[in-house]
């Protein structure tokens, strides 16, 4: 007997300490579909996935390779039955070549030594055949995300799995390269094979699949055809409740300059060439300017240059009317910048301090805090719990949890009150929202947009599409190193975005 | 000259063996900061072993160089035990691999002492008759040919007043290399310790790749020891190795964690400490003048040397060195 | 999870971080001895020369070593012993030096294995200047002060050599301080070498160890133990190195600057965000360090009646190394490494009882030691053990 379904995963549940991730969850994949599991950032989408790849082990479930009952006990198993997955973050070996990487694993070997000959030419036919162009001799660290994704599809090919699990597989894309992405797939779908394509993006999954899965916070909401819902059911069904898709705010009324920054040159870390490369361009009081790019194109260094956690080699930096340029981080800080960094477990928080003492990070040295160098204790507490309060960020033992056992949403939060309460005229935010589900997403969005009103300059860089769009009253597009266009998020639309973002397309400025 | 290259490499070689051992262990994603402790373990396992032969009237004399073979097998094993002892504390209790490795040198000496003390009543135990010279050294005699036989001045040096174990190691060290960057467990163990998220994602099990480099890493630093007692300290075990296993971690943090680069640390270092420890009597160009002695530098500068230049050479390279990512990061199979 | 009273908003005492671990510890403490009573046995059985009194003999040193008075007849006798009660606070205090060294790099993520090496430089400072000032005929008191001073710069500079390596190299700060400790035990032979002034030639024999300080009456007072623990070594040393650990423990935990170590140590990207100067504070925390190692030294020394065997290029002091397990007992906590610090000094005690009163020897006290310290590197995963064990009793929420 054959089963209509290649994978069926019916009543899986996993739990971790403290969180059921996947509470009952069932989903099945018929052969040559193409089905997409939609859900917002902790709703159990990659737990799902991780137990189908055998990653995970379910407590309680069973799987269902075509319609007999299977037992996927590690990555092993699942790559046996022909399951093959492209994580979010990609699972690669960076100072290993693209050779190595794809027949990591799989490697075909005489008494134990490599043939790398043999695999050589299957994955050059396999290349070939699908239009993944790879440098195969190059090392993963030297190439383009881009290339490195094609790596990972090249990884599912060469051990000719058929069906194919995507993880947000369109995260650090330009929407060029994405419309590519879903060419491929389809094409794949088109072969027979099976495709899982895991995302929050709603147009993705308008554009390429059959049938939506939807969970919810852990839980199952439903399976729909593609054609039967329109954008805004789908939406409701992954929240939970209708949401704004745009960010309610007034129009911008820009001041004076508040940062201004010329002729800014950062040297990179992972390679020989400058990340930032000569640019220049201000912030005023009143807007907010958005830095899009695709993920490493120097807007990480960018900020690590402003805020002084990297060196820069040249330019100038003016920041309410000081020049900066040669500070300290710390009086870079002091001269009036709020800093909400790209990644909060690295910089933003010291997770094995409690609540109450990285609410002062960088005011403990203040008066209100501190008397001929003994830390004042009491007014450490009270100024954290009025953040707390006005914030409204939860844990466990208020100002005394250890912020490690915090939810990442809640460790934001603690950041965002800190550095807003700070009160300085320029907030520089990196990816404010990464990872963060839709009421967070809310409500940070919110925050900014009101700072800006208050009058404070607000510099966000961003990678995704839509924050971009919503959220900017300017957009200066990234793209190695430069700037390579200023636009207006009215007058614009995401695929000219893409345009720039991908290089493809560049203004000459300098001539304002 | 002759006399120096193979001074030199007598101490280079259990360097660069033990060297070789650290990469084994960091290639896989474990600090093993046990080398030493491990080196002191394999040295007196190997004498211990040695002294039963001999006291049994297991092996003679004239099968010196069997026993030492046999004896370098023992102390790999023996020092690949007591790895195991590292790789259960960091792999499976994901324990702390700096704390683990400090208590691993501060048990080697602590045990073997205790032992030799037992053993032989002082702190220091020896073999049960005759010395490393008389049984292992390698010389004309050794191949039945005259006592003042020589082989030419290229030959002189690889054949006369050598010891086996030189090539021995020699040979592990190359064969341990072409494991690590020829096989597909070698890319698979060096996988571990760059991204074993990666390697588990493909079906590698990390847990069982760290437990072979740190056992590997084990077996190669008690050879290494053994073959260190033998050449350096006369076939004696006095539970400690004069820091070689710390100088072994420089060695490999300087030689960027690769073999080829290991070698030549272990070379250079193998020289300074050979200046070190024999400038008095050191003839460099044979004419008489023991050009060295006779600057009038204090000795303790030499002995200074090796350290020092170790420093200034970090200052140097660091810039450039490339750490196994995962290094000393307990691989936690649950963890999101 | 942590679970807490639902009226005070507190946790139980016995919940807390602190008491979990003070009871991994205690637990590691029991196995090692456990193991160390247990190598006595297999050593007794094995060994004919060994009888089973002895053994039992070995077995009540291993626990109770610290209260030997010695044979009585052919029985061992216990009870209070001044002279090893003394000796053990005396021991201890260089240990508890060092061990505050590791607990303060420690906690500014550093892992201090330079201990030796600045225990060395102390030592050479110390005794230098204050065989130098005491033959000068400078007051006493002066010259203890500036010999104790001069030990603790000498340490906190060599301390400082890991420390900017680390900071502007980002050079591991181990193998540098393993370096710098081999570095540091040749100078030291170096200047003792070459300065004869210091070696003692008056008595025969001695030649090889530098002249004691109590023959120029540069020793620290004995602030009452003299009164406590009759003929023993003991001296106000040992209040000394307590009160500079209450001071530590003041310094971590109350200030500014303790903040900003702690922010170091336990992320250093954070604190630079944050505007902390980290590389200063690298820096700083490692001189401190040093400082404490040497000071150790220092007061060793200046405690008049031991003696330095100047020739060292071959070995580095034990006490520098025992510092690591004596901070990993305490989890780095200064208050805790005094205790700690006395427990090791007590096993060492027991170890020199060992020796003279059975056929053991007092490597056993060092293995026990080393057992302890792996057992230390799980304290996680016994702290695991603990509140798993909580979590069943207290069955779901």
């Amino acid at each position: 007997m054959t089963s209509e379904y290649v994978i069926e995963m019916n009543h899986i549940r996993k739990e971790f300490p403290g969180i059921v991730a996947n509470d009952d969850i069932t989903l099945q994949l018929k052969k040559g579909e193409i089905h997409a599991l939609l859900g917002e950032n902790g709703a159990g989408k990659s737990t799902l996935m991780s137990v189908l790849f055998g990653l995970y082990q379910p407590e309680a479930g069973t799987i269902k390779k075509d319609g007999k009952e299977v037992k996927i006990n590690n990555p092993n198993d699942a790559t046996a039955l022909g399951i093959g997955m492209v994580h979010q973050h990609f699972k690669l070996v960076d100072v290993f070549t693209v050779m190595d990487n794809i027949i990591l694993g799989a490697e075909t070997t005489r008494m134990g030594f490599l043939q790398k000959k043999e695999a050589k030419k299957k994955v050059q036919e396999l290349s070939d055949r699908y239009g993944l162009k790879v440098d195969v001799d190059a090392k993963i660290e030297n190439i383009t995300v881009g290339m490195q994704q094609r790596v990972e599809i090249l990884k599912m090919l060469y051990r000719d799995n058929d069906i194919l699990i995507f993880d947000e597989p369109t995260a650090v894309l330009t929407p060029q390269e994405i419309d590519e992405l879903m060419e491929i797939m389809k094409g794949f779908a088109k072969e027979g094979k099976s495709i899982l394509f895991i995302t929050h993006k709603l147009n993705e999954i308008m554009a390429v699949a059959d049938r939506v899965t939807v969970l919810h916070k852990g839980k199952y909401i439903g399976t729909v055809n593609t054609k039967d819902v329109t954008k805004q059911d789908l939406s409701t069904m992954m929240v939970g409740r209708p949401v704004q898709l745009e960010v309610k705010k007034e129009e911008a009324k820009p001041g004076d300059v508040v940062l201004s920054v010329e002729n800014f040159t950062v040297p990179s870390k992972l390679h020989k060439n400058d990340a930032v490369k000569n640019i220049s361009f201000n912030v005023r009081k009143g807007e907010i300017v958005c830095i899009a790019g695709i993920d490493g194109n120097g807007q990480t260094e960018l900020i690590y240059g402003l805020s002084g956690l990297e060196k820069a080699t040249r330019g100038k930096v003016v920041l309410c009317g000081k020049d900066i340029s040669a500070c300290s981080i710390k009086q870079k800080s002091e001269a009036g910048m709020s800093h909400i960094p790209e990644d909060r477990h690295k910089h933003g928080l010291v997770l094995d301090y409690t609540l109450e003492q990285n609410m002062v990070l960088q005011k403990y040295n203040e008066p209100q805090f501190q008397k001929g160098g003994f830390i004042r204790f009491d007014e450490v507490r009270k100024y954290a719990e009025t953040l707390i309060d006005k914030y409204d960020v939860r844990s466990g033992q208020g100002p005394i949890t250890v912020t490690r056992s915090m939810s990442g949403g809640n460790q934001q939060k603690a950041i965002i009150a800190r550095e807003i309460d700070r009160d300085k005229p320029l907030i520089i935010a990196v990816q404010p929202t990464r990872g963060l589900d839709v009421g967070a997403i809310e409500y940070i969005h919110s925050q900014l947009v009101a700072e800006r009103d208050k009058g404070k300059a607000v510099l966000l860089v961003s990678l995704e599409l839509d924050e971009v769009m919503s959220l900017s009253d300017r957009i200066l597009v990234m793209y190695e190193g430069e700037i390579v266009g200023e636009l207006d998020p009215k007058k614009t639309d995401v695929n000219e975005l893409g345009l720039y973002m991908s290089g493809a397309k560049r203004q000459e400025r300098g001539a304002e | 000259m002759v006399f120096l290259i193979q001074q030199t490499l007598l101490f280079a070689v259990p360097l660069m063996i033990v060297a070789l051992a650290g990469v084994c262990a960091e290639r896989s994603g474990v600090i093993n900061l046990a080398l030493e402790g491990i080196m002191i373990f394999g040295a007196f396992v190997g004498v211990f072993f040695i002294r039963i032969m001999q006291e049994n009237d297991i092996f003679m004399k004239e099968q010196g160089q069997i026993l030492v073979l046999l004896t370098m097998i023992v102390a790999a094993v023996c020092g690949g035990l007591f790895s195991l002892l590292l790789a259960f504390s960091a792999i499976t209790l994901k324990a702390d691999q700096t704390i683990g490795g400090t208590a691993l040198n501060m048990l080697s000496p602590a045990v073997v002492l205790f032992f030799i003390i037992l053993i032989s009543q002082q702190t220091t135990m020896g073999m049960a008759t005759g010395g490393a010279a008389s049984w292992f050294m390698i010389r004309p005699s050794t191949f039945g040919l005259p006592k003042d036989h020589s082989w030419g001045p290229f030959l002189d040096v690889l054949l006369n007043k050598v010891y086996l174990s030189t090539y021995i190691c020699l040979i592990v060290f190359v064969l341990v290399s072409i494991f690590l960057y020829k096989t597909k467990t070698g890319l698979r163990l060096r996988s571990c310790g760059e991204n074993p998220q990666a390697a588990d994602s493909l079906g590698i099990n990390v847990y069982k790749m760290r437990y072979l480099g740190v056992v590997l890493s084990g077996m190669l630093a008690g050879m290494g020891g053994f073959t260190y007692a033998l050449t350096t300290a006369n076939c004696t075990a006095s539970g400690e190795v004069a820091g070689y296993g710390f100088l072994a971690l420089a060695v490999m943090i300087f030689g960027n964690w690769t073999p080829l680069n290991i070698a030549a640390g272990g070379i250079l270092f193998g020289l300074f400490k050979c200046i070190a420890a024999t400038y008095q009597t050191l003839d460099i160009n044979g004419d008489g003048v023991f050009m060295l002695s006779e600057i009038g530098i204090s000795p303790y500068v030499y002995r200074m040397l090796p350290y020092l230049i170790t420093l200034i050479i970090l200052a140097f390279t660091s810039r450039n060195s490339r750490v196994p990512k995962a290094e000393g990061i307990p691989y936690d199979k649950g963890k999101r | 999870m942590l679970r807490i009273d639902p009226k005070s908003g507190k946790q139980k005492w016995y919940r807390t971080d602190g008491a979990k671990s003070v009871f991994s510890a205690l637990i590691s403490i029991l196995i090692g001895m456990l193991v160390g009573a247990v190598l006595i046995v297999i050593v007794g059985l094995t060994k004919a020369e060994i009888s089973c009194g002895g053994i039992w003999d070995g077995i009540r040193l291993v626990f109770l070593g610290i209260l030997s008075t010695g044979r009585n007849g052919s029985e061992l006798s216990f009870g209070f012993n001044p002279v090893n009660l003394g000796n053990m606070l005396f021991r201890a205090t260089p240990l508890i030096m060092t061990g505050m060294s590791v607990a303060v790099a420690f906690k500014t993520g550093l892992f201090n294995i330079g201990a030796p090496g600045q225990y060395l430089m102390g030592t050479a400072g110390t005794l230098s200047v204050g065989l130098a000032l005491g033959n000068a005929g400078c007051p006493v008191m002066l010259a203890w002060l500036a010999a104790f001073l001069t030990g603790m710069i000498l340490g906190a500079l060599w301390g400082a050599i890991p420390g900017i390596f680390k900071a502007y190299l980002n050079i591991n700060e181990v193998i540098t301080c393993i370096m710098t400790n081999w570095i540091s035990a040749n100078l030291v032979t170096w200047w003792f070498d070459s300065h004869g002034v210091f070696k003692n030639s008056m008595e025969g024999g001695k030649i090889g160890y530098i002249i004691p300080l109590k023959n120029v009456g540069v020793v620290t007072p004995k602030m009452g133990m003299d009164v406590l623990f009759p003929g023993s070594q003991a001296n106000g040393g040992f209040w000394i190195a307590c009160l500079l650990a209450v001071a530590m423990y003041i310094m971590m935990t109350r200030t500014t600057f303790g903040y900003e170590l702690r922010a170091c140590g336990s992320n250093r990207h954070a604190a630079k965000y944050a505007g902390i100067n980290d590389k200063k504070n690298i820096i700083l925390s490692m001189m401190i360090a040093g400082a404490l190692s040497a000071a150790g030294a220092s007061l060793y020394y200046l405690a008049g009646n031991t003696e330095f065997f100047w020739s060292t290029y071959l070995s580095l002091p034990a006490e520098g190394f025992n510092g690591i397990p004596v901070a990993l007992l305490a989890s780095n906590n200064p208050i805790a490494v005094i205790f700690s610090g006395l427990f090791m000094s007590m096993l060492s005690i027991c170890g020199t009882q060992l020796k003279s009163l059975t056929a053991y020897n007092e490597y056993v006290a060092d293995i026990m030691i080393a057992i302890i310290v792996y057992l230390s590197a799980f304290s996680m995963f016994i702290k695991q053990m603990l509140n798993g064990a909580e979590k069943k009793k207290g069955g779901k929420k």
